[in-house]
């Protein structure tokens, strides 16, 4: 009767509605990221290849659309776990930049390092919701 | 802030999400404020009221045992 584990009707939708967003705009920017990897010729010199390497940009997009939408839907208490969860990716994020920023200066070229201020960002969000619930 | 608010669900013998659902948040927003992590917002409070047919004051009261996070406790000369 008491449970913390039992949810509600509008957690539930919620939850549908985001899904019913997320994972359609997810596959799409699977596929055109494979699209633009496997034919793309991104490694060449054809002009067409910007094309090829903005083509997930556009399911990219959607998705920070669909965020909004299901941050919208949120209420006081969620969006308040969301941001400090926003904050402290945004901070990691930032660090991680520097960080690598200054190693290149230094000669210490990490190929892909902008790939990893993206991951470091995503996890430090996770994690940053994560430690916010817990507080 | 301290609150009531567990008791007073259980007395009604509602779960977390039929409360959820009264107030329009999430259960987990409902688990936040009855530990303690998060006070609510007053339109909220005010529904929370509703909900049990009572005052605020009847589910919430200042910790008087925490610090005044703003440093001046005392009130403000009452207006002539």
């Amino acid at each position: 009767m008491t449970s913390k584990l039992d949810s509600s009707a509008g957690d539930e939708l919620r939850k549908r509605e985001y899904n019913k967003e997320f994972a359609p705009t997810m596959i799409a920017y699977g596929l055109s990221s494979w699209a633009a990897a496997a034919w793309g010729n991104l490694d060449g010199d054809s002009p067409t290849r910007f094309l090829w390497a903005a083509l997930p940009l556009i399911p990219a997009v959607a998705l920070v659309v669909v965020y909004v939408r299901h941050h919208r839907r949120l209420d006081n208490y969620q969006r308040l776990l969301q941001f400090k969860g926003l904050a402290m990716g945004f901070g990691v994020a930032m660090f991680a930049s520097v960080v690598f920023g200054w190693m290149a200066m230094a000669g210490l070229e990490i190929p892909g390092s902008h790939w990893y201020v993206f991951a470091a960002g995503m996890v430090a969000w996770s994690l940053g919701i994560w430690w916010a619930g817990r507080r | 802030m301290k609150n009531q608010l567990r008791a007073l669900r259980e007395a009604h013998r509602i779960t977390q999400g039929q409360l959820a659902d009264l107030l329009d948040i999430s259960r987990q927003s409902v688990n936040a404020i009855e530990t303690g992590k998060y006070d609510p917002s007053l339109p909220v409070a005010f529904s929370l009221a509703r909900v049990f047919g009572c005052q605020i004051e009847d589910i919430f009261a200042p910790d008087l045992a925490a610090p005044d996070p703003a440093g001046h406790a005392d009130s403000l000369p009452q207006p002539r």
